[in-house]
């Protein structure tokens, strides 16, 4: 910390723009190493806002991924609340040195995801694919839908390394050491899998909805 | 230092069209690289669809799901009873206060409160002090036929 604060002050003594942007952009990784420490000392001693202020900082990322993984929003719900209850009693287990709050939050909902998954295949089913296969048949819909709802389809069809990969890379904008770190895996791993989703989702969609519709 | 192809490819097929989610390091490489490839550009409009197509995917509104989840939260955080007495027994203060004495005091509370159980209830248990009539008069009914044969 104290490495990065002076290297933070040198830089903005240099004057450059590239320096300037150099020193903006540590200075909020800086601020956001301090605030991860300092919310979760202050959740590790039992400070009940602390708790309330980091779920409410990090509700919407999580739910929305495991949502992406899981299609339904009851199960959702549930592995939210776990992954927070998680937060709450296994606070003094995060290590600032390794993973950043948003970064181990999103570890626990990945393996609560992958065990959700394995233990119940047949709960994969599609909240939201459901919406559209209810009423009306893809001929009836708009283009649009008609993509839309293959896309859903293809990604559901992915297996859960992969599908989770994909998410956190176009959703969540984490960089790729972040995403490896939360699926536990080498960066060089994660291309991989990351080629192959994005491989089979072409493949799917091309199936789907022909050639002319994906490219 | 340029970026070969062979990388440039891995980049797109791993990571998509958009420069922004392509890893921090090679980035400027290869915009670089795709800058001066037509077909490098023609491999990232095969990709563009794709991402196009991932775009439009956003989740549902979720705020229900997002206020019970708080809900439950606050019921989480004000804890129950039994945490707000080890709390006053035995505040956050240690790691190694709190990893053995509270399992420790959680462990013993359980005899503490059978043996202040089995005082308050004696369930007719007397205290064996008798007098010294009534143990004469116990030994009176004892049969000693055989002992004096």
């Amino acid at each position: 910390m104290v490495r990065a604060l002076s290297r933070l002050s040198s830089a903005e003594t240099c004057g450059t723009s590239d320096n300037a942007l150099a020193a903006a952009g540590l200075r909020s990784t800086v601020l956001k190493m301090t605030d991860d420490q300092e919310l979760m000392t202050a959740i590790q001693a039992g400070n009940a806002r602390a708790y309330e202020s980091a779920v409410k900082k990090h509700l919407k990322s999580i739910s929305h991924y495991a949502f992406r993984m899981l299609g339904d929003s009851k199960d959702t719900e549930d592995i939210t609340q776990e992954t927070f209850l998680r937060l709450w009693t296994h606070a003094d287990t995060w290590r600032s040195e390794k993973a950043s709050v948003s970064t181990w939050l999103h570890r626990i909902t990945h393996n609560l995801c992958i065990d959700y998954m394995r233990k119940d295949k047949s709960a994969i089913t599609s909240e939201y694919l459901d919406e559209h296969e209810s009423s009306e048949r893809p001929a009836e819909l708009p283009d649009r839908e008609v993509r839309l709802t293959s896309l859903k389809e293809a990604l559901a069809q992915l297996p859960e390394r992969q599908r989770s990969a994909i998410v956190l890379n176009h959703y969540h904008g984490f960089s790729n050491r972040e995403i490896a770190e939360i699926m536990d895996i080498s960066v060089d791993a994660l291309e991989s899998i990351l080629a192959r989703a994005r491989r089979g989702l072409k493949a799917e969609l091309l199936a789907t909805m022909g050639p002319n519709k994906n490219n | 230092m340029t970026l070969s192809s062979e990388r440039f490819t891995a980049i797109v097929e791993a990571y998509g069209s958009q420069p922004a989610r392509w890893p921090a390091e090679e980035r400027a490489l290869a915009i670089a690289y795709s800058a001066a490839h037509p077909e490098a550009q023609a491999l990232q409009t095969e990709f563009r669809a794709l991402d196009d197509m991932l775009d439009q995917f956003q989740v549902a509104d979720l705020s229900l799901l997002e206020r019970n989840v708080l809900s439950q939260v606050a019921r989480t955080s004000e804890g129950n009873v039994f945490d707000h007495l080890l709390d006053w027994l035995l505040p956050h203060s240690e790691k190694l206060a709190a990893w053995l004495w509270r399992p420790a005091l959680v462990a013993c509370m359980p005899l503490v409160c059978g043996i202040l159980l089995a005082d308050y209830f004696s369930f007719g248990i007397e205290g064996v002090q008798n007098s010294r009539e009534e143990e004469l008069y116990l030994l009176s009914l004892n049969d000693y036929t055989e002992t004096f044969e």
